[in-house]
């Protein structure tokens, strides 16, 4: 123990190489493309950052929670509130704001809540329990809706123009972020992450691990639903099947962020980091013209700085 | 009835895991400001016992009452002030040293402190366990095991428990710090605690307990109360085989064996950075003892030679048909005929999640028993049927899980692998640990034989009574080197003690307590 850290640092530790990325990735950008630094590119970067950033937070417990608990499921459970909510309640009509989010926070913890019981009790690995949900809400998205149609509630018309900074979507991002960080100070919180880290050990502890179990997946209903309501904001039209990428990004965020998908360790800091990494490495990518193939570039840029930041993180550890 | 609110009882507990009867109408009283020991050997069901008071395990059939409640799961039996320290050491390794001590003791809407009190409680509790100063928001995973197992016991006293079970958790303990936690337990049944401690480490539980139930196939066969606890009593209760004793006062002298050849040679070696080097030779029919306390390099030394991590400095050679020949990895090793067998199992020994058959089997496949990758089946069933007979293992069936098995039955199959492979020499790290006497006997027993027919061992425990009527010699480690040797003719548990302690002069139990600050 020759590194005495302060005990802040010793216990983010794994936050040094996100904050790292965040940081170079912005000198980056402010080289290469200034107008992120403007109103509009910030307001812009939060409309199109904040559903990945919620949908990172909302796999968050699920993984600190452990047993190699990744929900593959989030991307289409976000089309699917999405796409349910465009097709069901804009075109019946039921559209003002408390029925909306009454709906999709319904859903959102529903669904989780379904996840979380055949995980307990049926005891199947917790990422064949979400391919099956992937599976079988993509197929549910395009029966519901087979092509992009439809719009937005009314009143969230305006919400992903992005022309100032508090935008609508701010503050749903400020909002959730807040309640992440009271949601961490719980005991609740500590007992996921105990759960997560030695389930043997929780349980013989005292620590009602199912409740634990059963918690971490409605908290990610919750951080779902909001996702699904910001993805609404960005583009309004439903659209069945591009929820589904998010699933990919959520997971490369919530690594970037330090977060060891074997459980107990890490935290939603480090999965906002990791999603702001996300979108500012396809931010600054997309300021060099790689033409036709420039989607491929950013998934490939991606996945090296990826690997690149668990070898940062592996030896960081080594040497503690 | 209001005799049952103040005591804990288990009245006819029955349970068995599939075809193992763990527990077959066992019942016990533990009284407020006894310490009562559970003995037992191997499978007698102690642990299960542990795990039924609290409330881990479920009972098949009988009632377990804690003050007159019954505790349906550990929630509940924590409720009631139940602690128990298990004999593996659970910790949350990614998890603080903070997050670790106080697991599990805040309700959901109300904390007992803030962070800070916390970290303070931990500094203070763990300063006063093991000497040095440990930042409480350390990951767990950075420690060495001696203090991971001190958290353990810090949660449990920290809970202010009316009951505290201790399920061999002294094992990771050396002597000094064993005898720290006995000062705490004897402080917590001054104050009126019921405490029960299941330990195989009897020269301890002589000294400790006021109460002593033992245990054998599951069920009661007899308690002793305060002075009639005596080793001899204990084991003639505890196994039906009736183990013969040796006097630990006057060990008999024992039969020079005929030194062989230098098996192996360790010169120059140092086992730490920048420790003092020294060299090491290992002849044939020898059996070598290795000791000290805790972190003192005996450990590194056992890693040294049997090829696990590289010396600091010097070589390790083992006879070869001609010269000497350098080992300087664990496939070299293994090759030369050095087995290691650890006392760890559940991390460096079994694997869990493959049957008896297989654990015994696996390393044995490509040395021994295969050739360009065919595996001669027979020839390797007919080896594990011979060493399950000759280490009189109980196994249900082959194909069952290892974990299916006890402690001491599982460390019997490690051992078997050892010896089914054919080795010029083993190296034991405290295979002991956990295991009880007839077994350890069983053991020692094996490998006098496995000496006699020219092999040599070297056997390291933290428990010196072991190396009585046992070892040639043995090599007690101080300060990462080897600081004296002792031969079989010198042993006493006088001088084996001094020699750990760095030769204090006179070797009191006070200063047994404070004595020896880890460096």
């Amino acid at each position: 123990m020759k590194t005495d850290f302060h005990p802040v640092f010793q216990r983010n530790q794994q936050l040094i190489a996100p904050i790292v990325l965040v940081a170079l990735l912005l000198l980056v950008a402010m080289l290469r493309a200034p107008r992120l630094f403007t109103i509009d590119g910030v307001g812009g970067a939060i409309i199109v950052g904040t559903p990945l950033i919620l949908a990172a937070l909302a796999l968050t417990p699920i993984v600190l929670v452990g047993r190699g608990g990744v929900d593959l499921s989030v991307g289409p459970l976000l089309g699917f509130i999405k796409v349910t909510l465009v097709k069901w309640l804009v075109e019946t009509g039921h559209s003002s704001p408390i029925v909306v989010v009454a709906y999709i926070v319904g859903s959102g913890v529903l669904y989780q809540v379904l996840i979380a019981a055949i995980i307990i009790y049926v005891r199947v690995a917790p990422i064949i329990v979400t391919l099956s949900g992937y599976l079988v809400l993509t197929g549910i998205n395009l029966v519901i809706l087979d092509r992009p149609s439809g719009v937005a509630p009314e009143w969230m018309q305006g919400w992903g123009y992005g022309t100032s900074i508090f935008s609508p979507v701010f503050f749903i991002l400020m909002a959730m972020v807040i309640l992440w960080f009271v949601f961490s100070r719980t005991v609740f919180y500590q007992q996921i992450l105990l759960t997560g880290a030695n389930e043997r050990m929780a349980f013989a502890n005292g620590v009602n691990t199912v409740a634990a179990r059963f918690g971490a997946h409605i908290v990610a209903g919750v951080f779902t639903a909001a996702a699904a309501l910001a993805y609404t904001a960005l583009i309004g039209s439903g659209d069945p099947t591009q929820g589904n990428t998010y699933t990919l990004s959520a997971i490369s965020a919530l690594v970037l962020g330090g977060t060891s998908l074997a459980g107990g360790s890490g935290g939603g800091l480090g999965s906002i980091l990791g999603a702001i990494s996300m979108y500012l490495i396809s931010y600054v990518l997309s300021t060099y013209n790689f033409g036709s193939v420039s989607g491929f570039v950013t998934q490939m840029s991606t996945g090296v700085i990826l690997v690149i930041s668990l070898l940062i993180n592996s030896l960081m550890n080594r040497r503690a | 009835m209001s005799d049952a609110k103040d005591k804990v009882l288990a009245r006819e507990i029955y349970k068995r895991f599939d075809e193992t009867v763990a527990l077959s109408g066992c019942s016990l009283t533990i009284n407020p400001g006894e310490i009562h020991a559970i003995v037992g050997e191997n499978g007698s069901g102690k642990s299960t016992l542990a795990k039924i008071l609290s409330g881990v395990v479920l009972p098949d059939s009988g009632t377990v009452s804690i003050f007159g409640e019954t505790p349906r799961d550990p929630m509940r039996a924590r409720a009631l002030g139940v602690a128990t320290i298990f004999q593996e050491v659970l910790v949350a390794e990614t998890l603080s040293v903070v997050d670790n001590i106080f697991a599990g003791t805040d309700s959901l809407w109300n904390r007992s402190r803030t962070r800070a009190e916390a970290r303070d409680q931990s500094r203070k509790i763990l300063r006063r366990f093991t000497g040095s100063e440990i930042n409480p928001e350390t990951l767990v995973q950075n420690l060495p095991l001696s203090v991971q197992q001190w958290i353990v016991i810090a949660r449990a006293l920290l809970a202010n428990p009316r009951v505290l079970i201790l399920d061999e958790s002294s094992a990771a303990l050396d002597l000094d710090a064993t005898a720290r936690l006995y000062f705490e337990i004897r402080r917590l049944r001054d104050e009126g605690c019921c405490v029960v401690i299941v330990t195989h480490r009897i020269a301890e539980l002589i000294r400790v307990a006021d109460r002593a139930t033992v245990l054998r196939d599951g069920a009661v066969v007899g308690e002793l109360v305060g002075t009639s606890i005596s080793e001899s009593n204990l084991l003639s209760m505890m196994s039906a085989k009736h183990v013969i004793l040796e006097t630990k006062v006057k060990p008999p002298p024992l039969t020079e064996r005929p030194a062989g050849n230098v098996l192996l040679s360790a010169i120059d070696i140092s086992v730490g950075p920048s420790a003092p080097r020294f060299d090491f030779h290992l002849r044939a029919g020898e059996i070598v003892g290795a000791t000290g306390l805790d972190g003192q390099g005996h450990t590194d030394f056992l890693r040294v030679v049997a090829g696990l991590s590289p010396p600091f400095s010097g070589g390790i050679s083992v006879a070869g048909r001609n010269a000497p020949e350098s080992v300087r990895y664990l496939s070299e090793a293994t090759a030369k005929g050095i087995a290691y067998i650890s006392g760890d199992r559940a991390h460096d020994g079994i694997f869990p999640n493959l049957s008896i058959f297989e654990n015994f089997a696996l390393p044995l496949y490509r040395s021994t028993f295969g050739e360009f990758g065919w595996i001669y089946q027979r020839p390797l069933e007919q080896a594990f049927v011979k060493e399950i007979r000759r280490l009189s293992i109980k196994v249900a069936r082959a194909s069952k899980l290892i974990t299916s098995l006890s402690g001491g039955n599982q460390q019997k199959v490690l051992i078997g692998r050892a010896l089914a492979g054919a080795p010029r020499i083993i190296i034991l790290d405290d295979p002991a640990r956990g295991v009880d006497v007839a077994t350890k006997q069983e053991l020692h027993a094996q490998l006098k034989d496995f000496a006699g027919r020219g092999g040599a061992v070297i056997y390291l425990s933290s428990e010196i009574e072991e190396f009585f009527d046992f070892a040639d010699c043995v090599l007690v480690f101080r300060s990462k080197t080897l600081f004296r040797t002792l031969p079989s003719t010198n042993f006493s548990e006088h001088a084996l003690l001094a020699a750990m302690f760095g030769d204090l002069e006179a070797l009191t139990p006070a200063s047994n307590m404070e004595g020896a600050k880890r460096t």
